[in-house]
C-alpha cells in the first residue's frame, strides 16, 4: 500500500513536471521568435473587376439668382420669405424710392412749362413772319414809288433794310421755337428715365423658383449688386463632386452614378455625370464633376453632403488580387507568395482597381499562386508561416 | 593482560580530560577518564545531567577535542594530546556509528536510503550500499518498511532503522545517546536486545549513554560518571 | 553517490512547488517589467517601421512629428519629389485624440495618409486597404473596432474596412488610418458649436464684416475652416541612395528639418521615452533586489528548517561540500522552477496588458542567468548558516 502511495505521488510529480515543461515549451514555441507567423492566402485567379470612382460632393443649384437693387438704397419691404415658391415676374421686394416720385413731379412741371415756352416761341415766330410780310410789301411799294421818283432813294433803302431785319427776326423766332421743342423733349426723356428707375426699385422674380435666403430686411441699406434675396431653380439641383486627381482615371461624361446623401446614406440615388470641369483644383488636387439626379428626390437641401460612386464598365481581368496583399519592398511594388511554408516576394505591375479592394495584376504572376493577404506581423523572406482561415480572432 | 586487552578492545581511552574556558573561569568537564570497551560488548555509561557524559560522548565521537589524554580506536591511536587523524569527518563516517535519543532519520530519504546513505557518502556504489542496507534492515526486522518514508514508521521502527544506519559502515564503535528515552519499557528493552545482538554479530563495541532505570540492569558492565570522573562497575547483566 | 538536493525536493515537492510558484510569479513580474520597457522601445520602432519611410521631413527646428508638433504646408511634398534620390514623398498627419466608439471612446492616433504612399499600414490582419478617398478607415485591433463598424472622428463617420496589428504611436496608442484629406479636416475641425461660435465672432468683428463689401465675411469664414497643413512628409529614397545624402540638400535649401531613421530612433528612444525607461529600470533594479532577498530568505528559512538533519548529516560524517552542494542545488532548482513558472506566467498575462509587452528571448536568457546567479548568491547565506551548525547539537545536552 505504501508502495502504491509512493508510486501515485511520483506519478503526480511527473505529471506536474511534464505539464510545466509542456507549458514552457508551448510558450517558447508560440510566443518566442520561433513561433510561426499566421497568414491568410488567396489564390491568384482571373476575375471581373468593376473599377469605380469615389468622390464627395455638395448639393448645389445649377442656376441660382441673386436678387438685389442696381443702385445703393434702402430696402422698403420684402414680400417673400425663405422657402416660398415664387413665379416669374412676381414682386419679391421693393427698395425705398426716396425722392424719385418728387423728381418725376418736378420734371412733369418742367415739361408743362416747356410746352408753354414752345407756344410763346411759336407766337413770336408768327409775329416775326407778319412783320417780315409787311416789310416785304413795303419794300415793293417803295421801289415802285422810287422808280417813279415819288420818294427819295434813301427812303427806299431804309425800307429794304427794314425788310432784311424782319427776315432775320423770323429766323430768330424759328430757332427759338426749335430750342423750346428740344427742351421739352429732353425733359420728357429725363422723366421717362426716372420712371424707369422708379420701376427698378421693385424687385421681381426673374424665373419660377424657391427663395433660399433672405439677406436684407426692410430698413437696411444695400449697395448695388448686393443680394436682398436668393432664388434657386429647384429643378436644376445637382451634386458638385470632387474626385481625387490620383484616382480619377476614367472620369467621363455620362457615367452612371450612385449618390448617397448624408441625410439618408442607406438610400442610393441614381444620377449621371453631366458636366466635367476642365479646370481642376490645383491646391486640393481634385477634379470637379457635376452629377445630376435622374429623378430629383424630395426633401433635399442645398449644401448637403453627398457621397458619389461612379461605376466604370466592368472589365475582365486576367488576374486579380486583394489590395491588402500589395506590399512595397525595396522600392518595388509586389506581393508575397506562399511557397511551402516560406514567403517569396514577387514584383508585380498593377492595373485597375475596384472600390471593394480588388486590384488587377498586369504582369508578374502566372495564375494559381497563393498570395499572402493578411499576416499577423510583417513578413520577410525568413518568416516561418502558418496558414489560417482568418486572423479575426486575433483581433479580440 | 593489559597489553592483550589493548589489542582486542574496540575502544580505549586513557586519562582523557576536557577543560572548557581558561584561567579562573576554567571548568573541568572531564578529569582523567579511563574506559575500555571490547568488540561485541555493550557498555552502559550512566550519569546524571551535568555529570560530563555528553562531553565524554562528544569526545568519543570526535566532535570536540579533548584537552589531554589518549584515545585508541581498534588498533589506531586517534588522539594523543591532539588529533592523530586529519579527516575527522571520514573517521566519524567510517569508524563510528551514532544512535541518538531521537532517531533523527533524514526525512527526505526513504528507509533504505537512510541506511545506505553512509556507504554512499563513503563512495560505495549505490546498488551495493542499498543491498547492504537491506541486509541490515532484514537483520533488524524492519525490511518490510524498506521503501517507507521515515515519517510513516513507529518510534520503535525508527529507532531500529537508526541502529541499522549506525551499523551501515560496519564501524568498530557505536555511540548510542539515550537510545531508549522516548520508548516504553518493552520497546526500550527490545532496542537494547538488538544492540546486544548486533554487537555480537558485527563485533562492534557499543557504548550506551543512558539514565533509563529500565535498561541499566541489562548491562554486564557500566561506567558511572560523576563530576567528570568515571567509575567502573559490574552490571547485573540481566537477561533480555 | 546520492543526490540529496533532488531527494529533498522530491520529498517536499509541495512546499517547493508553492515556493517556486511564488518566486515564479515574482520573476514573472520582473520579466514583464523588462517586457514593458522592451514594449515601449518596440512601440517606437514599429512606429518608424510602419511608416515605411527613410526620411521624415518636418518643420524647421522641431523634433517632429512624434516628439514635438510640426506643421508643414501640404504642397511641400511636390518640391521634395523633385529632388534627386527621392523615390516617393507623401504627406502624413498625426493626431492623437479620443475616437468615439459607441458610448465610450478610445484613445487613438489618427493617421492621415495617402494610399500606396509611405505612411500606409504595412500589413493587414483582416479586410482591405482603403480604396475610397474619403470616410474609410483602417484600425488597429487594439482599438477594439471590428470590420464594418463606424468610427466617429470629429463630425464624420468612417467605415472600418481593414484591421491591422501593432500599429501604435510611440505612446502605445493604437492607430486609426484615414485618408489624408479627411485627416487634415479632422485635425482642424471643431465641433459644431465651436464653428458656430467662431462664425459669430468673426461676424461681429466690424473690420471683417464691413458693410458695403458683400462676400468678405463669407470668404473669411471659408478660409478659417480649411486646413492646408500636414505634420510631416515621409520620403522613401531610391534604392541604393543614402538617406543622409538626400537629407542634406533638404536641410540646407528647403529650410526644413529632415531626420533619417537612425536620428528618428534616437529622438524616440533617447528623448521621448527616456524618463519612462529610467522609471522602469528603477523598478527592475528594485524587483531584482527584492527577488534576490526573497530567494535568500526562502533558502535560508528552508535550511534553518533542516538544521537538525544537517547536524545529523555532519555528525555522521557528511562532507561540508556535500551539504553546501545540496543547498546550492536546491537554490538553483528553486530558481529554475521559479524561472519556468515566471516565463510561462509572463507570456500568458502579457497580452492582457493595455500597452504592448515584448518578452524578448534575449531578456529571458539573461533573466535566467541572473536568476541563477541570484539564487547561487542567495544560497551562500544559507550555506554559511549550515556550515556553522555544530554537529554536537544532534547529541543534545
Amino acid at each position: 500500500m505504501n508502495l502504491a502511495i509512493f508510486r501515485s505521488r511520483s506519478f503526480g510529480l511527473i505529471v506536474l513536471a511534464l505539464g510545466l515543461l509542456l507549458a514552457f515549451a508551448f510558450v517558447v514555441l508560440r510566443a518566442g521568435p520561433l513561433a510561426p507567423t499566421q497568414v491568410t492566402v488567396n489564390p491568384v485567379k482571373e476575375g471581373k473587376l468593376t473599377p469605380a470612382l469615389f468622390g464627395i460632393g455638395t448639393i448645389e443649384a445649377r442656376r441660382a439668382y441673386l436678387i438685389g437693387p442696381t443702385t445703393a438704397g434702402r430696402v422698403l419691404r420684402v414680400l417673400v420669405d425663405v422657402g416660398d415658391t415664387v413665379k416669374a415676374g412676381q414682386l419679391l421686394a421693393e427698395m425705398d424710392p426716396v425722392d424719385l416720385d418728387e423728381r418725376i413731379a418736378a420734371l412733369d412741371a418742367s415739361l408743362a412749362r416747356a410746352g408753354s415756352t414752345i407756344a410763346a416761341s411759336d407766337a413770336q415766330r408768327r409775329d416775326a413772319q407778319a412783320r417780315n410780310q409787311l416789310a416785304g410789301m413795303n419794300v415793293k411799294r417803295y421801289q415802285d414809288l422810287g422808280e417813279k421818283r415819288f420818294v427819295s432813294s434813301s427812303a427806299v433803302e431804309a425800307k429794304q433794310q427794314e425788310a432784311v431785319s424782319a427776315q432775320a427776326g423770323v429766323s430768330a423766332a424759328e430757332a427759338n421755337l426749335a430750342a423750346a421743342r428740344q427742351d421739352s423733349l429732353r425733359l420728357g426723356a429725363e422723366r421717362d428715365g426716372l420712371r424707369q428707375q422708379r420701376g427698378n426699385v421693385r424687385l421681381l422674380a426673374p424665373t419660377d423658383g424657391i427663395v433660399t435666403t433672405r439677406d436684407a430686411e426692410p430698413g437696411s441699406t444695400v449697395v448695388a449688386g448686393q443680394a436682398v434675396l436668393k432664388l434657386i431653380e429647384p429643378a436644376s439641383l445637382w451634386v458638385k463632386t470632387r474626385f481625387d486627381q490620383g484616382r480619377s482615371a476614367g472620369l467621363a461624361l455620362g457615367l452612371p452614378a450612385e449618390i448617397a446623401l448624408r441625410s439618408n446614406p442607406s438610400r442610393l440615388l441614381a444620377g449621371k455625370v453631366v458636366r466635367l470641369d476642365l479646370v481642376s483644383d490645383s491646391v486640393t488636387e481634385e477634379r470637379i464633376a457635376q452629377i445630376a439626379f435622374d429623378t430629383l428626390p424630395t426633401g433635399i437641401s442645398v449644401g448637403e453632403l453627398a457621397e458619389v460612386t461612379l461605376k466604370l464598365p466592368t472589365t475582365q481581368a486576367r488576374f486579380v488580387v486583394p489590395n491588402a496583399s500589395l506590399k512595397r519592398l525595396n522600392d518595388q511594388l509586389g506581393v508575397w507568395l506562399y511557397q511551402e511554408g516560406k514567403a517569396k516576394f514577387v514584383a508585380v505591375k498593377t492595373g485597375q482597381s475596384s472600390l471593394d479592394g480588388q486590384v488587377e495584376i498586369l504582369d508578374g504572376l502566372s495564375g494559381g499562386e497563393q498570395v499572402i493577404v493578411h499576416s499577423a506581423k510583417e513578413i520577410s523572406a525568413n518568416s516561418r508561416l502558418k496558414i489560417v482561415e482568418s486572423l479575426a480572432e486575433a483581433g479580440k | 593482560m593489559q597489553q592483550k586487552m589493548q589489542q582486542t578492545f574496540g575502544i580505549t581511552i586513557e586519562g582523557l580530560s576536557k577543560r572548557y574556558g581558561s584561567g579562573n573561569a576554567a571548568v573541568d568537564a572531564l578529569k582523567d577518564v579511563n574506559m575500555t570497551v571490547a568488540p561485541g560488548e555493550v557498555v552502559g555509561l550512566i550519569g546524571p545531567s551535568g555529570s560530563g557524559k555528553s562531553t565524554l560522548l562528544k569526545c568519543l565521537g570526535a566532535i570536540i577535542e579533548p584537552t589531554a589524554g589518549r584515545m585508541t580506536l581498534g588498533e589506531e591511536v586517534i588522539f594523543d594530546g591532539g588529533w592523530k587523524i586529519s579527516d575527522l569527518k571520514a573517521l566519524r563516517r567510517d569508524k563510528i556509528g551514532f544512535v541518538f535519543q531521537a532517531p533523527y532519520l533524514i526525512p527526505f530519504l526513504d528507509v533504505t536510503d537512510n541506511v545506505a546513505l553512509l556507504p554512499m557518502l563513503a563512495g560505495q556504489p549505490n546498488a551495493a550500499s542499498r543491498r547492504r542496507a537491506l541486509e541490515l534492515l532484514t537483520a533488524l526486522d524492519v525490511a518490510h518498511r524498506a521503501k517507507a518514508q521515515p515519517s510513516e514508521l513507529s518510534g520503535g521502527e525508527q529507532q531500529r532503522v537508526a541502529i541499522a544506519r549506525a551499523l551501515a559502515n560496519q564501524p568498530p564503535v557505536i555511540l548510542a545517546d539515550e537510545p531508549t528515552a522516548p520508548l516504553d519499557s518493552e520497546r526500550a528493552l527490545s532496542v537494547i536486545r538488538i544492540l546486544n545482538e548486533m554487537a555480537q554479530q558485527y563485533q562492534t563495541a557499543i557504548i550506551v549513554v543512558t539514565h533509563d532505570e529500565k535498561i541499566i540492569p541489562t548491562f554486564k558492565r557500566t561506567y558511572h560518571i560523576r563530576d567528570g570522573r568515571t567509575y567502573e562497575e559490574a552490571g547485573e547483566g540481566r537477561a533480555l | 553517490m546520492i543526490n540529496l538536493a533532488g531527494r529533498d525536493i522530491l520529498h517536499s515537492w509541495g512546499k517547493f512547488a508553492f515556493t517556486g510558484l511564488g518566486l515564479g510569479l515574482l520573476i514573472g513580474v520582473t520579466l514583464t517589467m523588462a517586457g514593458v520597457y522592451r514594449g515601449m522601445v518596440d512601440d517606437a520602432k514599429v512606429l518608424l517601421n510602419n511608416s515605411g519611410a527613410d526620411l521624415w521631413i518636418v518643420q524647421k527646428d522641431t523634433l517632429g512629428p512624434y516628439a514635438e508638433s510640426s506643421s508643414l504646408h501640404d504642397d511641400v511634398y511636390r518640391s521634395i519629389l523633385g529632388l534627386p534620390g527621392v523615390a516617393q514623398a507623401a504627406n502624413v498627419t498625426y493626431l492623437t485624440m479620443q475616437v468615439r466608439r459607441g458610448d465610450t471612446d478610445v484613445r487613438a492616433m489618427v493617421v492621415g495618409f495617402e494610399p500606396g504612399q509611405p505612411g500606409e499600414p504595412g500589413y493587414l490582419t483582416a479586410g482591405r486597404q482603403i480604396t475610397r478617398s474619403h470616410y474609410e478607415a483602417v484600425a488597429d485591433v487594439k482599438t477594439g473596432f471590428q470590420l464594418g463598424e463606424q468610427i466617429r472622428i470629429r463630425r464624420h463617420d468612417y467605415t472600418v474596412v481593414g484591421l491591422t496589428r501593432r500599429m501604435v504611436s510611440s505612446g502605445g496608442d493604437p492607430m486609426v488610418f484615414i485618408p489624408l484629406k479627411d485627416a487634415q479636416e479632422a485635425q482642424f475641425l471643431k465641433d459644431n458649436d465651436a464653428i458656430l461660435n467662431e462664425r459669430a465672432r468673426t461676424a461681429t468683428n466690424p473690420s471683417l464684416n464691413r458693410p458695403g463689401v458683400p462676400g468678405l465675411l463669407e470668404a473669411i469664414q471659408a478660409s478659417q475652416a480649411s486646413n492646408r497643413n500636414v505634420n510631416t512628409v515621409l520620403v522613401r529614397v531610391q534604392a541604393g541612395q543614402s538617406p543622409e545624402e538626400v537629407a542634406a540638400p533638404i536641410r540646407r535649401w528647403k529650410h526644413l528639418q529632415a531626420y533619417t531613421r537612425v536620428q528618428m530612433e534616437e529622438i524616440l528612444i533617447a528623448k521621448l521615452i527616456a524618463t519612462s525607461a529610467k522609471q522602469i529600470a528603477m523598478f527592475l533594479v528594485i524587483l531584482a533586489i527584492v527577488s534576490a532577498a526573497i530567494v535568500a530568505f526562502i533558502i535560508y528559512t528552508m535550511t534553518l528548517g533542516k538544521i537538525r538533519e544537517i547536524a545529523v548529516l555532519k555528525l555522521i560524517g557528511t562532507r561540508s561540500s556535500t551539504i553546501a552542494g545540496m543547498i546550492l542545488q536546491q537554490a538553483l532548482g528553486l530558481g529554475l522552477i521559479g524561472f519556468i513558472i515566471g516565463k510561462v506566467a509572463a507570456t500568458f498575462w502579457a497580452p492582457a496588458f493595455p500597452k504592448y509587452v515584448l518578452l524578448e528571448s534575449g531578456d529571458a536568457i539573461s533573466g535566467f542567468i541572473a536568476v541563477m546567479i541570484i539564487c547561487a548568491l542567495a544560497s551562500t547565506l544559507a550555506i554559511r548558516a549550515a556550515l556553522r551548525v555544530d554537529p554536537a547539537t544532534a547529541i543534545g545536552g
